[in-house]
């Protein structure tokens, strides 16, 4: 193998591998800290360190690296690059240099994040950067700033990658109505990237300015207004779960119409009811993150309607999939495990979260740990689920082996109980009435064991994470070959050789009149 | 068989693509970031100068060295993409312009104190000299639909140094400004005054250096028509834009 062919490359696949890597590892960083948190809590006072500020910087680490430096990547990085252009018949992106730079940045920004640990006075400003604290602390603003710029510029150079390359570079014959949901999912997800990552790169580096080159945009005393950024920031922010829901929500599509054997139910109702009504209404909402901050009611009202009326869509998209499953013949694989890991789990988010979107049933439970479990059932488990189930199912296609079956499910149902019990405990003790962000709970002595429970079970859910991560690992080196379509999929990623070479068919491919990614034959 | 012949082909496939500018300026751009923070938090001049020492010559041999190896190159699809970018450029205009409305519309006392009389006829002059490099570079580009190639060059060369009086005006109005004690960090409004003609001006900078980087080939005469239309489009964003800024910073 040719390092430089790796690391120098422009070829989709291996951005998309490249991708994959960083993100996982990532994945391991922050998931470290969220470990390293639950150790501190499980008992009341200081358990593993005397000193909140490095509790404060995990909790930053964690918050910034698992959505900034994994989800966003591994959906929008890895996914979208690995699988697009081979669904749609391309032999490649649109700008593969593009596509390099858009990498290397990713792990430019990356790095930024975890010199955290190596550098005097590191970030400690959680994943929002709220100003007046982060304009006035002493941990280093700047290098957040950075990073959420340098990734965010990654994102917006990979959007237009992608949807210039779906625009122009589809097969012959494959029309719109025949693009997989995947497609439709990520391209929807980089359109909100375009129009809404801007706004937060607006907002990170106005604090930067505020800080460092003295402007006083978050001032009052100078005639600004701290709740601008806390606007500008949700305006980006809440719109990035649909970023990570679209593409994630996709991947779960293709993993249960392969496995169900079933064309996805109700093509048309998901495509145009449920990606584009997200895409329509994902701007209107973010008010409700503000609920408690000092908003006018005409403005919380009516974002408590729009707030209440994305779950339309939402829910149109879970109706897609419970359709598809109707009458499939169901294998239960490692990947279908995790597709329908997640159509529980985020049924589960996605009911807690109703109350939330009601100003007078917030404002009760704001800031306690039941917002904390709701956000990590609807977009942190299932999100990082629909990632692994993806990863399980185009492995054959990424390496040409097979994984291996036990472990993979082993994984999985580790993980799924961990999760369950780390969660469902957190929304539990939330309702009941404890903080979040809370470094020591010794006026809550009551919860204690509740928080060790959370804290054996994250054990559980980090080794059920690893073992999957071993799996591909030792599969990656020495599976069982896999074929080139193990799965029996029409789909068009399927039909070449796996891997792909350079340029992933010997010659273009075109698709007949009835030829559709979803058409099984019934036998 | 057809599908061992497939396979056959597939390995014999060995050859990938590489560039090694991406990953140039990549680091560049790292090594930025990292003499902001020398510069700014840890108050260390020489570290923060040895850092931007690295990263800006990369940056620079980096894209000097994309633009060699990339142009002429292309499948015509930069114009599309261009269009989705912009749609991101915009959003940063968007953000600071919202920004500012709700900051104005929503405070006791506006404006805060430490004003001072903005100029009247700069501003207009500078409309002027920025829609009338919007105009030649729409020209140029006509010219070279039509295969004028010494007429293009002409008009080229002609919004370049229309868009240098542009950024020299620019330049000389702040430099007037701060003089008279007006700076960034003198009120909310001074802030928003600053910044939001510095965001334009930067943009207007990277306009001109994608000029500059097309500069060489239109010299020879083998011109891309797709980067020129690409670079022509950007252009008239920055002209575009520079209405909303003209209006909402001087004139509301």
């Amino acid at each position: 193998m040719n390092l430089k062919e790796w690391i120098f490359t422009t070829d989709h696949k291996r951005v998309g591998v490249l991708y994959l890597i960083g993100s996982i590892a990532a994945f391991a960083v922050a998931g470290i800290m969220a470990l390293l948190m639950r150790a501190e809590l499980s008992t009341i006072g200081p358990t593993i360190t005397a000193n909140p500020s490095q509790y404060n910087v995990w909790l930053y680490t964690h918050g910034a690296v698992m959505i900034l430096g994994f989800q966003i990547p591994a959906l929008t990085g890895f996914f979208a690059n690995f699988c697009i252009p081979l669904m749609i018949g391309a032999k490649d992106v649109a700008f593969p240099r593009v596509n390099a730079l858009s990498v290397w940045l990713f792990y430019v920004g990356v790095i930024l994040a975890l010199l955290t640990f190596f550098i005097p006075d590191p970030p400690d400003v959680m994943w929002t950067g709220y100003p007046p604290y982060s304009t006035i602390t002493t941990g280093n603003t700047a290098m957040y700033s950075f990073t959420v710029l340098i990734l965010g510029f990654a994102s917006i150079i990979g959007g237009v990658n992608f949807l210039t390359t779906v625009a122009y570079m589809r097969a012959p014959g494959l029309t719109l109505n025949k693009l997989n949901i995947f497609v439709w999912c990520t391209l929807a997800a980089f359109v909100l990237q375009l129009i809404f990552v801007p706004v937060l790169g607006t907002a990170v580096s106005l604090i930067s300015m505020d800080k460092y080159l003295g402007t006083n945009f978050f001032d009052p005393t100078k005639g600004g207004d701290v709740l601008t950024y806390q606007n500008l920031f949700w305006f980006y922010s809440h719109p990035a779960v649909y970023v990570i829901f679209l593409p994630f929500i996709g991947v779960v599509y293709e993993i249960i119409s392969v496995h169900a054997r079933n064309a996805v139910f109700n093509y048309k109702m998901v495509v145009y009811g449920g990606v584009g009504g997200i895409v329509l209404l994902a701007g209107e909402v973010w008010v409700h993150h503000l609920y408690v901050s000092g908003m006018a009611d005409w403005l919380r009202i009516g974002q408590m309607v729009t707030t209440l009326m994305i779950s339309i869509p939402v829910g149109l998209m879970m109706i897609g999939l419970i359709g598809t499953l109707y009458k499939g013949s169901i294998e239960f694989n490692t990947p279908m495990l995790y597709g329908l890991g997640v159509v529980f789990l985020f049924l589960i988010g996605g009911l807690t979260g109703i109350p939330l979107a009601v100003p007078s049933l917030t404002i009760g439970v704001s800031d306690t740990y039941y917002v904390v479990g709701h956000f990590h059932y609807v977009m942190a488990v299932a999100g990082t689920f629909a990632i692994f189930g993806g990863v399980y199912h185009w492995f054959p296609k990424m390496t040409g082996k097979m994984y291996n079956e036990f472990w993979g499910k082993l994984g999985f149902w580790l993980t799924f109980v961990g999760v369950n019990i780390v969660f469902w405990i957190m929304m539990d003790v939330g309702v009941k009435g404890m903080p979040r962000r809370y470094y020591d709970y010794a006026h809550f002595p009551q919860f204690e064991s509740a928080h060790q429970w959370m804290t054996v079970g994250a054990g559980i859910l980090a080794i059920g994470f690893a073992l999957a991560v071993l799996n591909w690992i030792f599969g990656a080196i020495n599976g069982k070959p896999a074929g080139d379509n193990p799965w029996n999929s029409p789909s068009l990623e399927w039909s070449t050789v796996s891997p792909p070479p350079h340029g992933n068919w010997p010659s273009p491919p075109s698709v007949s009149e009835d030829w559709h990614p979803y058409g099984y034959k019934k036998g | 068989m057809a599908h061992d012949a497939h396979h056959a082909e597939g390995h014999a496939h060995a050859h990938w693509d590489t560039s090694i500018y991406p990953f140039i300026i990549s680091f560049g751009i790292l090594f930025l970031a990292v003499a902001f923070s020398f510069k700014f938090v840890y108050h260390n001049g020489f570290a923060a100068i040895l850092a931007m020492g690295l990263g800006i010559p990369m940056i620079i041999a980096g894209i000097a060295g994309w633009t060699s190896e990339a142009m002429g190159k292309g499948e015509g699809l930069s114009y599309g993409a261009m269009g989705w970018f912009i749609l991101a450029e915009a959003m940063i205009f968007v953000s600071f312009f919202v920004s500012y409305w709700y900051t104005k519309l929503h405070v006791d006392v506006w404006p805060p104190a430490g004003n001072v009389e903005l100029p009247r006829t700069m501003p207009l002059v500078m409309t002027f000299i920025l829609v009338a490099s919007s105009l030649t570079i729409h020209y140029a580009e006509h010219l070279l639909h039509l295969g004028n190639k010494a007429g293009f060059r002409t008009w080229y060369l002609l919004t370049i140094v229309l868009g240098a009086c542009f950024l020299g005006m620019s330049v000389y109005e702040w430099s007037h400004l701060i003089h008279s004690g007006f700076t960034i960090s003198t009120n909310a409004f001074s802030t928003v005054f600053f910044s939001v003609t510095g965001l334009h001006g930067s943009h207007v900078v990277v306009g001109l250096a994608i000029f500059l980087a097309g500069l060489p080939s239109v010299m020879r005469g083998d011109i891309d028509e797709g980067f020129m239309r690409t670079a022509g489009l950007y252009w008239h964003f920055v002209d575009i834009i520079w209405f909303f800024v003209v209006s909402q910073v001087y004139y509301w």
